[in-house]
């Protein structure tokens, strides 16, 4: 179990098995982990007990990646203001677009590399503790 | 006591019947209640197809898809797999939820769909599987493991077949190992699934 | 009471993230022993080795175990001032935004769907009195609903056994009920005359538009035993059936995903609640 000091970092992926690889890079770097399979599961977590950050994928059901971050900003700050590491299989630019103009921070191509996540989180949202 | 009521206050008032072309030229509104109301007149699944592929207003494009759920018919499924394709997120999004909930018909539909020439329509279909029983769902994705090329759907396909597939995908999984030596994820993901799925079947 | 089993931290994840596809429930770090506890109970009740295997059964559905799995959560049994964090939400925050557009004297109605053997309709009325300063200012219409027309017999009867009034304040009691034998309990005529049951199924959108608009839903636990079909059409009953800028509450454990996306979420101190978007906000 993490030190409650730490960052947290909400991962959205409705794939379980990614979930837990970006998981075990993350707490082996020191970062506080919590799941989400969706974009609505990630907004009542969220409601629940905020993240320092997310990662977000877009295709997922009930509630892609880009919906879900159009629903975070319209909420209160802080939450609305959440950084937020958009994934994807493609990279098109309609997509980094679409990412931009749904608040995304980064935009990182799946698989994602263990390494490159951690570096790209701790970028984000400063180290673990 | 000011709670105290006995006569009924809500109304019956039905909606008046939507004119024919509510369904994609009314408001908002008038569009979501059009799109509820029609019933079983002839051309009924055409257009709601046609208003479909236009519409834009999530909670219409819901009521549409509700409407063609409720059918459970192959020509519903058919009127909604289409949608997969889209460049939008949120409508492909709508369309796997729609096909999800019509599991015994997208079952007929579901081998063809994991074919598709699309890499992207493959990743989306086989999360589809998740739905199928096991040892339907283990079938129908180890067949798609064995010639997929794309690392993607492959690691779509694994993590389906870690939630519903059982021990029998053990040497697909081993066999689709020995193909990606080189990617991370995938190896990561085999292991993963072999280890849940040899778990299951342990008792 | 036998150890628990051993749940490992990735089993118990892959659980919730089942039970969330399969009926829109969420469970946080906080509910964890709850859980843990009745994965125990359903493995002990279907003689299961170890937790993959029943795993296996449930996501199998086994015997109908799924619904066997969510009856232990939902406590079957209903009982008055259930979830009573959520009628504290009414009082203090849904109702008074509601009123900002109403006139006194203008009607609040409030929808028990499903009421069952209406512990919570009569639950609505008697926060109401007790709880709202504004009780008297608005002619409030609360109205229970259910499928089953004997449960539905019964709550317009208004006799309850004992248990079903195990959560309320002495005071409470006192004041809404009385007892011959402290085992059958009847309450007040004038409560009891004050909510109107009704036969509606609400998966049905010829029977829940005969109730007319309402200005709050109260649909608990019920939306999770629903397959996905049904659990859209009733989505979009309940949306047609609120006033715009009306609210719905859902189950302590139930997400919007049941519900979802015609309502926007609302966080309040109390209780995380749903809106139907008022006329002109966006999508």
């Amino acid at each position: 179990m993490a030190d409650p000091g730490g960052k947290r970092v909400l991962v959205i992926d409705d794939a379980s098995l990614v979930r837990l690889y970006y998981r075990e890079a993350l707490e082996q770097a020191g970062f506080h982990v919590e799941e989400a399979m969706n974009g609505l599961e990630a907004l009542e977590k969220l409601l629940g007990e905020p993240a320092d950050l997310l990662i977000v994928d877009v295709n997922m059901p009930q509630m892609d990646g880009f919906s879900f971050l159009k629903a975070l900003r319209r909420l209160d700050p802080p939450l609305s203001a959440t950084p937020a590491l958009v994934t994807s299989t493609e990279a098109r630019p309609e997509d980094l677009a679409a990412a931009r103009a749904a608040g995304a921070n980064f935009y990182l191509v799946k698989p994602v590399p263990p390494a490159s996540l951690v570096e790209h989180v701790a970028l984000m949202c400063g180290p673990p503790e | 006591m000011p709670l105290i009521r006995k006569d009924p206050a809500g109304t019956s008032a039905k909606p008046a019947a939507p004119a024919a072309d509510l369904l994609t030229r009314g408001a908002v509104d008038e569009r979501w209640s059009a799109a509820r109301a029609v019933g079983d007149e002839p051309g009924a699944v055409e257009r709601l197809a046609l208003a479909l592929a236009s519409e834009t207003e999530p909670r219409v494009r819901e009521a549409i898809l509700t409407n063609l759920v409720r059918r459970d018919t192959d020509a519903a499924v058919m009127a909604i797999a289409p949608q997969i394709r889209s460049d939008d997120a949120a409508r492909r999004s709508a369309a796997l939820d729609a096909l999800r909930a019509m599991p015994l018909r997208l079952q007929k539909r579901l081998p063809e769909l994991v074919s598709d020439p699309d890499p992207d329509v493959r990743l989306l279909s086989v999360d589809l599987a998740r739905g199928l029983n096991a040892s339907d769902a283990t079938s129908l994705i180890l067949d798609l493991l064995e010639r997929e090329t794309e690392v993607n759907v492959c690691a779509a396909a694994i993590d389906a077949l870690a939630e519903t597939g059982d021990e029998r995908a053990l040497p697909g999984l081993s066999k689709c190992a020995s193909r990606f030596p080189d990617e991370a994820f995938l190896q990561f993901a085999i292991r993963a699934a072999a280890s849940r799925l040899a778990a299951s079947a342990s008792d | 009471m036998a150890d628990f089993p051993q749940v490992t931290p990735e089993e118990f994840r892959r659980l919730c993230d089942f039970l969330y596809r399969r009926t829109g429930m969420v469970f946080g770090e906080t509910k964890r022993y709850y859980v843990e506890r009745r994965i125990n109970e359903r493995m002990a009740a279907t003689g299961a080795a170890s937790f993959p295997s029943y795993f296996a059964r449930l996501r199998s559905d086994v015997r109908g175990e799924v619904e066997q799995f969510i009856n232990a959560f939902t406590v079957n049994e209903t009982y008055f001032y259930r979830e009573d964090h959520q009628f504290q939400c009414l009082t203090r925050d849904i109702l008074p935004e509601r009123i900002r557009t109403k006139r006194r004297g203008d009607s609040l109605r409030i929808w028990s769907a499903p009421c069952s053997t209406g512990e919570e309709p009569y639950s609505i009325a008697m926060w109401l009195l007790d709880n709202w300063d504004m009780v008297d200012a608005y002619d409030i219409e609360i109205v229970g609903s259910d499928i089953d027309t004997d449960a539905l017999k019964a709550a317009e009867a208004g006799v309850f056994r004992k248990r079903a009034l195990m959560r309320l304040p002495p005071a409470v009691v006192e004041k809404y009920f009385a007892t011959q034998d402290n085992e059958e309990w009847t309450i007040l005529d004038d409560l009891r005359q004050s909510v109107r049951f009704t036969a509606v199924n609400i998966v049905e959108p010829a029977e829940t538009r005969t109730q007319g608009k309402f200005d709050v839903i109260f649909c608990r636990n019920v939306l999770i035993y629903f397959d996905d079909a049904s659990r859209r059409l009733a989505a979009e009953n309940l949306y047609e059936s609120l006033a715009p800028g009306g609210f719905i509450c859902l189950g302590h454990s139930e997400s919007m995903s049941r519900i979802s996306p015609l309502f926007e979420v609302r966080r309040y101190a109390d209780a995380i609640v749903y809106q139907r978007p008022l006329e002109g906000a966006h999508g």
